[in-house]
């Protein structure tokens, strides 16, 4: 037991979290966390007396894969790089969008049915900007962040997942394309 | 952690290597140490000797990180992970 613990790598050892990174400057926050992700606070992150409109997007866990019923997810991450690209991916977002803040939470570990497993906020003048930004930041973390799903199967198989083999709707890409 | 890994790595000659998701599957590990130091080229080929099969059923897809930051096996051909560098093995990522 006390091997196994002392060979636990940092980043897969829950105590070693939240992992946070907060730029003032740009008011950006990001979270990897093992805890319950809270929406009131990506948004009170992000609020703003600049800001019009405030975007928040929930990634939740869903009971089916294909027809397959799924009994939960489960993230891993590293950190060292995940946080990296969070903060690359929000500097381009305000950049782009002028955005008033943007706050990127990712939970960890065991995700229940129906919980959040990703929560984004963003915040801009106007909402054109606003929804643009929230859903270009959501794309570019599935497409970037260093962060690992593991879909686990009522029927007790378990599968890891790619977000380059499937699009926006869920539809899997060809190969090819 | 990781201030403790790099020190014993650099006394006994080893770099740290992470493994993640698919990566983590076929090797049936999360975290390893070996012989430093060595040419980044000869890392797969080291790979593919302790775990047969792994080049072509995980590797081919995967990214490479040395001390926090992406190499590429070709554009950075000259690169040797030194004793007590840390690299991971990034497959294609899945959050959200």
């Amino acid at each position: 037991m006390t091997t196994e613990q002392s060979s636990l790598p940092a980043h897969l050892d829950p105590k070693t979290y939240p992992r946070t990174h907060h730029d003032p400057t740009q008011n950006i926050h990001l979270k990897l966390t093992y805890s319950p992700l809270d929406a009131n606070t990506s948004l009170a992150q992000t609020s703003s007396p600049e800001a019009g409109a405030n975007v928040l997007f929930l990634g939740t866990t869903r009971d089916t894969f294909e027809g397959r019923a799924v009994s939960q997810l489960s993230y891993t991450c590293y950190p060292p790089l995940a946080l990296k690209t969070l903060t690359a991916i929000a500097k381009e977002a305000i950049k782009t969008h002028n955005l008033k803040g943007v706050s990127i939470s990712h939970r960890m570990g065991i995700v229940p049915i129906g919980e959040a497993s990703i929560a984004i906020a963003v915040s801009a003048g106007h909402r054109g900007a606003a929804w643009r930004a929230g859903e270009e930041v959501l794309e570019a973390c599935k497409e970037k962040a260093e962060i690992w799903k593991r879909e686990e199967f009522v029927d007790g198989g378990m599968e890891w997942r790619a977000n380059a083999d499937r699009d926006a709707e869920g539809k899997l890409i060809p190969e090819d394309s | 952690m990781a201030s403790s890994n790099i020190s014993s790595d650099s006394q006994t000659g080893t770099f740290t290597i992470h493994y993640f998701a698919t990566a983590s599957q076929y090797t049936t590990k999360n975290t390893e140490r070996l012989p430093a130091p060595l040419q980044l080229t000869q890392l797969f080929p080291l790979l593919e000797e302790r775990y047969p099969g792994i080049r072509e059923k995980v590797l081919v897809s995967c990214g490479i990180s040395l001390e926090g930051e992406y190499v590429d096996i070709e554009e950075d051909a000259t690169t040797v992970i030194q004793a007590g560098n840390e690299v991971a093995i990034i497959p294609p990522v899945s959050s959200g």
